[in-house]
């Protein structure tokens, strides 16, 4: 038998189990129990959880991770279940995790590293060592660098079932390249969490991603009202956000819900608006107006927290300085604290406005203002906002966004007569209006006042979502750093401006570093300038990303220059990807591709040269994403085969490069890669970040480490408190004010500032600093640019509860509920069609044709249509007579849009609200949708057996 | 006893997980179910339109017609805890109760040939604190168990709560199903004999 015809399967280790497996087939809890659990008829005085051991850990079935208990037998977890002591999810645990039973031992695992051993697509791999596999990653990541150079290199992560953000963001630094992609970042999450930092320097409003916390709090909860703009918690986050949701309502907490699908969050809405598919940004322009014309805003706040009042220069569209208007002008405050000018109600003249508590400010600024200084035409910013919010009237704004005039007004009362703000999720993440959404939705809140006050969704708590950001104990003038989360490559590198410090202490700053590490500074700041698509997008600087379309373009063209090793570390690439044909056809150009996951998915197939084997989420040690001011542990329940953390094997190779080179990697950031190289790193980081002083004493005394609760989390008002500078400590801005005109973008799209600093980016058109009217590229309207009556449909996404991204499509128990992709259809538009709920549908864009089955349903609009992603493992099980990928059959993914426009700052692309045709069809060969053929996903005997194994590494 | 489920229909979203958590729980095979989740609606025209979710499972009858025409006596009452379950080693596979059960939540397993039902996790009622699974992972605390017989339980107290949003299946033959079902106005109407819209594969 040759190494390449064995099988995965014959590499199992049968152990005394097996036989006992045997006997029962219905689920891997029963493969371990000698009956299946008892019933009526037989006496049983024991607990149903004798003789299992107990073990508290962290689900991750998505980036929520609830708090969860696993029972273990025999070195198997036969069953999870919530943890009651887990104070939003309060031991809620949903589909997604309760079937990590099915895929930690499903026959799909990858247990051992693997090298392709066919043609790519053909599937066929063969069973190599890690040492092999180390060395061969290696080599070609070292040849081709040493041939083509260091930006041959690049990297990739996203999709679900993945945790390496930080991983493939620092992977190719260590290589000195400047390329990394993920087609999550600014379709997911980036433009709303980069756009916080960047308006005030808080917490932004994502409720998928752990950021919002204040609304749920158990105790002492002022939340009345919240607005869920482009979200649906109960479907995403079905046992956190979700569980968090339910109980509000339980409450009395009013609810807005805008979203093109009568989502569950819809369902139980006191008001409902299905907004047309990418058009929310005059949906929200109709709240600024009406909010405007009622006088409905804080007041207050708006006049001396936000720089609505700022008087604007025409030319540069930046707030005027105090000093350029009168030069005479003595200012009181810091260099890092600037002047502005405002009209002045008191004296009825333009004046400077310095910083200052609102109770010792000299004017009385008036919001909105238009008028002539020295000869000049001024607006404030508030006057320039209510200028663009002017258009969209109830009537207009119902006609354009297909929602009633009345549920617009009903909507807006109710958020404005209630305590409360709005939250927020990857829709418009997914559109051209990426970074116009968020700055309109936190423009909201932030002319509401409702920032850094109880029961508001702004915050900024005692330790952000991906680490501290928290006020020290003697307040200071709050800073923004940039680059990387909480700007961490700032002070490691030496690049970006510091946001609240001035022109000269940021200049004396960045010198200092530059002195202290040359060759950082040197390296990294060419990496931002050379980084693909940064020139037109340079929002994507927050998280260290790539543009995508221009990665791919340069796969594709060699220009600027060609990406040609990849390593990446997450699933089904070609299902998450915007248009993915558009990726496959480029898979050629990719010399050598290496992957990281727990089993193999299309692109792995497709595409992989060399695949490392990963630890699911019960075997991997992590801490999880807090819940309100707790944080838990992802514990090491188990551990099968030669898998390993999601950090390990990238590090591995590059210290094996690192090897090869005899000790440093030209051209290569010092330290580079950030992730642990062996178990024994994950499981201290995991230990230490919870208090404890190493893992056994962790896992000797977990009840008292967990959860770790973090102190003085919760924190209001805390712009009012007294700096040491004697001003209220304001906002981490350039004005120290909430900058709802988001005057940063300004500088931002001139010169990368305050990214990429101190040597500059080429300048690009300017973004805008408000939110403005956006109409989608593939207009459903005659006339409009975009628009084919060939496509009728606006097609727009959202997930269902049963998957988290590309996840869970090889678990049985997900699938037989949801089996295959639906798209959900008007009724009167499928009668007109001549399709029934359930016929199969052939939906085609500009792009590609994929199917679907009808789900017809009065809860989408007439023109609109909603599909979510889906992958079809079932294409290439062996039982297939002409297996396939699983990624063209029923992949939404293969219709959507991905070339521009892109959204102006973060360069996201159109995964929603494009147009498609519907006709009848049938279902694809290979798709599986009845029940009992999800068998051969079930976990195996086989798979119960493998013995638990020691670390790898 | 009384025990039997009260499931607040405002907070229930669909999700599914409490059939996720029956069948891990009860280690269902692929295509047998004890309990499922309908979606009944959206009723009305887009965009005026209501809807609920209606969790099914055995409705735990205080006059249960399945045990009326089992012929072997497997279905029975459980005399400590009033609930209906099945023998299995009694049960024939004959499908007689499924003729008496006008519900739908009694399915034969053919891997085994023995009917399957809801028994609210019998094999946990030693548990220090005894709830079915699909009650302790509910995602929208939509699930209560308990005792409608003692007034200190919190499915009584749920119930009590409730006041007049108190809701039981379509009762035409006079079983008098205990299972309650909460549902306001505020949500979406009852509807007494509800159309349940399904997935199901299209001949």
């Amino acid at each position: 038998m040759s190494k390449t015809s064995l099988t995965r399967r014959s590499f199992v280790k049968v152990s005394a189990l097996a036989g006992a497996a045997a006997t029962v087939g219905a689920s891997m809890a029963g493969c371990m129990q000698e009956s299946g659990p008892a019933e009526g008829g037989e006496e049983q005085a024991l607990s149903s959880t004798e003789g299992l051991t107990k073990v508290r850990t962290s689900c991750h079935g998505c980036i929520q991770m609830c708090p969860a208990i696993a029972y273990m037998k025999d070195g198997v977890v036969v069953k999870l279940e919530g943890d009651p002591e887990a104070p939003v999810s309060r031991g809620s645990l949903c589909i997604k995790g309760l079937n990590q039973l099915h895929t930690m031992y499903s026959p799909r695992r990858v247990l051992h590293p693997l090298r392709r051993a066919g043609e790519r697509g053909e599937n066929k791999w063969e069973v190599i060592s890690w040492d092999e596999a180390i060395t061969e990653a290696a080599t070609h990541i070292k040849d081709a660098i040493d041939k083509y150079g260091n930006y041959a290199f690049f990297s990739s992560v996203g999709g679900g079932g993945s945790y390496s953000f930080m991983e493939a963001m620092t992977l190719p630094m260590a290589f000195g390249s400047p390329t990394v992609f993920e087609p999550g970042c600014a379709q997911c999450y980036l433009p709303r969490w980069s756009m916080s930092k960047l308006f005030y320097g808080g917490d932004d409003q994502s409720v998928a991603d752990n950021a919002v916390q204040e609304i749920f709090k158990v105790t002492d909860n002022k939340t009345e009202v919240v607005v869920i703009w482009g979200a649906q918690p109960s479907v995403s986050e079905t046992a956190e956000s979700g569980r968090g949701m339910a109980e509000l309502r339980a409450a009395g907490v009013k609810t807005v819900v805008v979203d093109p699908n009568f989502s569950p969050d819809a369902v139980k809405a006191d008001v409902w608006l299905p907004v047309r598919p990418g058009t929310d940004t005059k949906l929200l322009l109709s709240w600024f107006r009406y909010i405007f014309e009622n006088k409905l805003y804080d007041e207050e706040f708006t006049k001396y927290w936000t720089n609505l009042p700022f008087l604007i220069d025409p030319d540069t569209k930046l707030p005027v300085k105090a000093q350029e208007l009168f030069p005479d002008f003595a200012q009181t405050t810091p260099e890092n604290t600037p002047a502005y000018v405002c009209f002045d109600l008191k004296t009825g003249a333009v004046a400077p406005f310095e910083y200052s508590a609102p109770a010792d400010s000299a004017v009385d600024p008036e919001i909105f203002w238009a008028g002539e200084f020295n000869g000049k035409q001024y607006k404030t910013a508030g006057q320039i906002y209510k200028e663009e919010a002017d258009p969209w009237t109830l009537e207009r704004t119902a006609e354009e966004c297909w929602v009633p005039a009345d549920r617009i007004e009903a909507a807006i009362k109710l958020y404005a007569e209630n305590n409360g703000g709005i939250v927020n999720g990857v829709a418009s993440d997914m559109t051209e209006s990426a970074s116009q959404v968020p700055l309109g939705c936190m423009g909201l809140d932030s002319i509401m006042g409702r920032i850094f006050k109880p029961g508001c969704t702004m915050t900024k708590k005692a330790s952000g979502v991906f680490g501290p950001t928290g006020e020290v104990a003697a307040p200071t003038r709050p800073l923004t750093y940039n680059n990387g989360f909480d700007g961490m490559f700032s002070d490691m590198y030496g690049v970006g401006a510091v946001i609240g410090l001035s022109d000269a202490e940021n200049e004396a700053r960045i010198k200092e570093l530059g002195e202290k590490m040359p060759d950082s500074q040197r390296i990294l700041n060419k990496l931002l300038q050379d980084r693909l698509g940064m020139k037109d997008h340079k929002g994507l600087y927050a998280w260290c990303h790539s543009h995508i379309p221009t990665v791919r373009n340069a796969i594709a063209t060699g220009e600027p220059f060609k990406p040609r090793v990849w390593f990446d570390m997450s699933g089904n690439k070609l299902a998450m990807l915007g248009n993915a044909k558009s990726w496959y056809d480029v898979f050629p150009e990719v010399d050598y591709i290496i992957c990281q996951y727990p089993h193999l998915t299309s692109f792995q197939i497709e595409a992989a040269d060399l695949v490392f084997p990963l630890r699911e989420w019960l075997e991997e040690p992590m801490v999880n994403m807090s819940q309100l001011d707790t944080q838990w542990l992802q514990n090491e329940c188990v551990h099968i085969g030669e898998t390993v953390s999601h950090s390990i094997p990238a590090a591995q190779v590059v210290n094996k490069c690192r090897e090869l080179w005899g000790g440093e990697i030209p051209g290569g950031l010092m330290p580079g890669y950030l992730g642990s190289a062996t178990e024994a790193e994950v499981k201290q980081s995991t230990a230490e970040t919870l208090g404890a002083p190493d893992w056994e004493t962790l896992q000797a005394n977990i009840d008292e480490y967990v959860p770790h609760v973090t102190p003085d989390y919760w924190k209001y008002n805390q712009h009012e408190e007294i700096a040491d500078d004697g001003l209220p400590v304001g906002f981490g801005t350039e004005s120290r004010k909430v900058e709802t005109y988001c005057q940063i973008l300004l500088k931002l799209a001139r010169n990368g500032y305050p990214f990429c600093y101190p040597e500059p980016q080429e300048s690009c058109a300017d973004y805008s600093p408000i939110c403005v009217p956006i109409e989608p590229a593939e207009s459903p309207y005659e006339g409009m640019p975009g628009y084919d009556a060939e496509y009728p449909f606006v097609l727009t996404s959202g997930r269902v509860p049963y998957f988290h991204h590309g996840t869970m499509r090889h678990a049985p128990f997900s699938r037989e509920l949801f089996p295959c992709a639906e798209i959900r259809i008007n009724p009167a538009a499928a009668a007109d069609l001549g399709i029934e709920h359930m016929d199969w549908v052939k939906v085609t864009s500009r792009r590609g044709e994929v199917h679907a089955r009808a789900y017809l349903t009065e809860g989408i609009g007439p023109k609109t249509v909603w599909m979510e992603r889906f992958w079809n493992p079932e294409c290439f099980d062996a039982s297939q007579e002409n297996p396939t990928g699983g990624w063209r059959e029923c992949n939404v993914n293969v219709l959507t849009k991905n070339d521009a426009p892109f959204n102006e700052v973060y360069g996201s692309y159109t995964n929603r609200g494009f147009t498609v045709k519907i006709e009848k069809s049938t279902r694809p060969e290979n798709i599986w949708v009845e029940a009992e053929e999800f068998e051969p996903f079930m976990p195996t005997t086989e798979m119960l057996a493998e013995a638990q194994t020691k670390d790898v590494f | 006893m009384k025990n039997t489920l009260v499931i607040d229909l405002d907070r229930c979203s669909g999700c599914d997980s409490c059939v996720a958590a029956c069948k891990h729980e009860n280690q269902m095979n692929l295509g047998v179910v004890r309990n499922h989740v309908s979606a009944v609606g959206p009723v009305g025209t887009f965009p005026d339109i209501e809807m609920y979710w209606l969790p099914m499972q055995c409705q735990q009858c205080e006059n249960p017609g399945c045990i009326e025409v089992c012929p072997t006596g497997a279905s029975y009452r459980d005399e400590e805890t009033g609930i209906v379950l099945v023998n299995a080693e009694d049960c024939i596979g004959c499908e007689s109760c499924l003729t008496g059960c006008p519900y739908g939540v009694r399915q034969m397993n053919p891997k085994t040939n023995v009917i399957e039902k809801c028994t609210l996790c019998f094999q946990r009622k030693n548990d220090e604190n005894w709830e079915p699974a699909c009650v302790h992972n509910c995602c929208c605390g939509a699930r209560i168990f308990g005792d409608l017989d003692d007034p200190e339980s919190a499915a009584s107290k749920a119930v009590a709560a409730a006041g007049e949003n108190t809701h039981y299946l379509y009762d035409p033959a006079d079983l008098k199903p205990t299972t309650v079902y909460i549902l306001s106005e505020k949500t979406a109407a009852w509807q007494e004999e509800p159309v349940e819209v399904t997935r199901y594969e299209k001949q």
